[in-house]
């Protein structure tokens, strides 16, 4: 099977240019990024806010220009396309957004923001076309002529969504869609996302903070941090083998309370993402941090598929 | 065909949501009342003036107000209300058409500027902030200079003096609004710049842009008093309450209605066009965004 996907060494660099009175100073919020994912198959991304999953899927979608790095989507290098090409390719490549609050223009009604997608890609939407979009993302048709503000915000999501789709899409980034919802709302866009995913036969890129979600909801997991993808686990049920993940994966709250332990919360800060130091950028948070670790960056490597940035994995 | 239904739309909708709106408290009532009546009387001045507001008669010079002319006459004893009525044509019209034209260069280079960003941002700016160091006074003698004193001057004067206010201001909506999600979204979907800007960007940007325009014809109509105060804008016999207050300076104490009216029209004009103003940033609610440019 062909992948759908694949990234290869994708990086972004800001730079902030320097003055009389202050330094330039460059940050990587995505460094060398490289994976592949197959047709049908959902990924997630997790990492901590602040590790470069947004600008990760930002950069995949091309709505920011890499520093480095390749994109291939469906055979398609999105790097060598035009601006006029790459609007048309945009047609198969969506997004879902993490707010949905802001993600419709507040002077459009439902049916006119569903209606966008046609529009812009200079389609006409067939007759029932708006309301089956709505039905299929569980909304009301009568909904379509209220504004933004009229509707709640899992409504605006499933809104989000109906747009995403408009224009049968076969690649979905999600870019925390649940993360500003109330949990009841959380588990309905969730059993939405999984139920269109069997129907359509999505792909999916799912990025979220939170880990038991991504764990539940996804075929392999990239974790990240800092920018860099530290661990790569083809299986969600194997035991994390990077410190930072384990960490991570036990700073989870279990609902069973006879598992109710004592979570060890991670120490210290993220470092600044500024002019990082030589060496893992986790060393100085890492229980099992050593010399090398300060001065090597570790590389991705792997021996059975699960892939591990670490010179000390577990 | 689409889009001026389109624009067609969006301004039946305005009309109904927000200028519908300022009308219903009492001060907007009275205050924008006043503006209606006095664009009527404006439009309709040759069947509503008394007199030809051109009609000299000296033997009837200085007249005070009374019958038949019921705000008196002037040096050349023309009948005052006719040349007040004809002056809110003047004043009018050059108000309005320079806020217009002020306003689409403003809107147009404000909106590229605050979208394309970069260089051309900082060039835009750099030239538009200029033309708010040079007094009004000054900007409307280089004109009079160029192309001589008349109402034409008057009115490129005027758009200049408020290029900079509206520039800014839709800059600053427009680099607002670039941040929200729904923008991104829609680039994502596909779109071009042109959509992007006209169907999302300056729509969500105008309200306030509107408004600013709407207070500032009453600043524009003090300017064009001031310019033809000077002698710099309207030329005789074409009344404008300006030129009028300006002739009567000479006779102030001898027949001081010659000026007193003018000046009342003008001063009442702005002093509406203002409360309307207020009326309506409150029916948009748009005060927070009316800072920030």
């Amino acid at each position: 099977m062909p992948n759908l996907l694949e990234v290869r060494s994708l990086s972004k660099r800001f730079i902030s240019e320097g003055g009389p009175f202050r330094k330039a100073r460059s940050m990587h919020a995505v460094n060398g990024v490289s994976f592949d994912l197959p047709r049908g198959r959902v990924i997630g991304v997790v990492g901590e806010s602040g590790c470069g999953k947004s600008t990760l899927a930002r950069l995949i979608l091309r709505l920011i220009e890499p520093s480095e790095g390749s994109v291939t989507f469906d055979g398609d290098d999105l790097m060598a396309k035009s601006p006029a090409q790459m609007r048309k390719l945009r047609a198969r490549m969506q997004m879902v957004f993490q707010d949905p609050y802001s993600a419709i223009d507040p002077r459009y009604t439902v049916h006119r923001a569903v209606c966008e997608p046609f529009e812009v890609q200079g389609e006409r939407p067939m007759a029932d076309e708006v309301s089956e979009l709505l039905e299929m993302v569980g909304l009301n048709a009568g909904l379509a002529s209220s504004y933004p503000h009229q509707i709640s915000g899992g409504q605006k999501q499933r809104v989000g969504i109906a747009r995403a789709l408009a224009l049968r899409p076969s690649f979905l980034v999600l870019d925390e869609p649940t993360a500003s919802l109330d949990v009841s709302v959380q588990a309905q866009i969730i059993g939405l996302l999984e139920d269109l995913r069997s129907e359509l036969g999505l792909t999916y890129l799912f990025i979220s903070h939170d880990l038991s979600l991504v764990k539940y909801f996804c075929d392999e997991i990239l974790v990240m941090y800092l920018g860099r993808v530290v661990e790569a686990m083809p299986d969600t049920a194997a035991p994390a083998r990077h410190p930072y993940t384990r960490t991570l994966m036990e700073s989870t709250f279990s609902p069973d309370p006879s598992k109710r332990r004592l979570i060890a919360p991670l120490e210290g800060e993220v470092p600044s993402p500024f002019d990082l130091p030589p060496g893992c950028a986790f060393a100085d948070r890492c229980p099992n941090a050593s010399a090398i670790c300060r001065k090597e960056t570790p590389e991705l490597t792997t021996d059975t598929g699960h892939a591990v940035a670490c010179h000390h994995p577990i | 065909m689409k889009t001026s239904s389109m624009t067609a739309r969006t301004l039946d909708a305005f009309a109904r949501m927000s200028i519908g709106r300022a009308f219903a408290s009492g001060i907007g009532m009275v205050a924008g009342g006043f503006l209606v009546l006095l664009v009527l009387v404006a439009i309709f001045a040759p069947w509503i003036a008394p007199f030809d507001y051109a009609a000299q008669n000296l033997m009837n010079a200085n007249a005070p107000p009374g019958w038949p002319h019921l705000l008196g006459t002037d040096e050349f004893g023309r009948d005052v209300l006719s040349r007040v009525i004809f002056g809110a044509r003047t004043s009018l019209s050059v108000s309005a058409t320079a806020i217009a034209i002020s306003m689409a260069a403003g809107m147009t280079l404000g909106a590229a500027a605050g979208y394309f960003g970069g260089f051309f941002e900082r060039a835009v700016m750099t030239v538009v902030d200029l033309t708010w160091s040079f007094p009004d006074i000054l900007i409307a003698l280089i004109f009079v200079a160029i192309i001589g004193p008349g109402l034409t001057s008057t009115t490129f004067a005027i758009a200049i003096a408020y290029l900079a206010q509206f520039t800014r201001l839709t800059r600053a909506q427009i680099v607002r609004l670039k941040r929200e999600t729904f923008i991104e979204a829609t680039i994502n979907l596909g779109a071009k710049p042109s959509h992007i800007l006209l169907r999302h960007l300056m729509p969500n940007a105008i309200a306030p842009v509107i408004v600013v325009g709407m207070l500032a014809i009453g600043d524009g109509i003090v300017l064009e008093a001031t310019l033809g105060f000077f002698g710099l804008g309207a030329q005789p016999p074409t009344p404008s309450w300006g030129a009028m207050m300006s002739s009567g300076t000479a006779q102030l104490f001898l027949s001081p209605w010659v000026i007193i009216f003018p000046g009342v029209a003008v001063a009442v004009t702005v002093i509406a066009v203002n409360l309307f103003g207020d009326e309506l940033i409150r029916a948009l609610d748009i005060r927070d965004r009316l800072r920030g440019s």
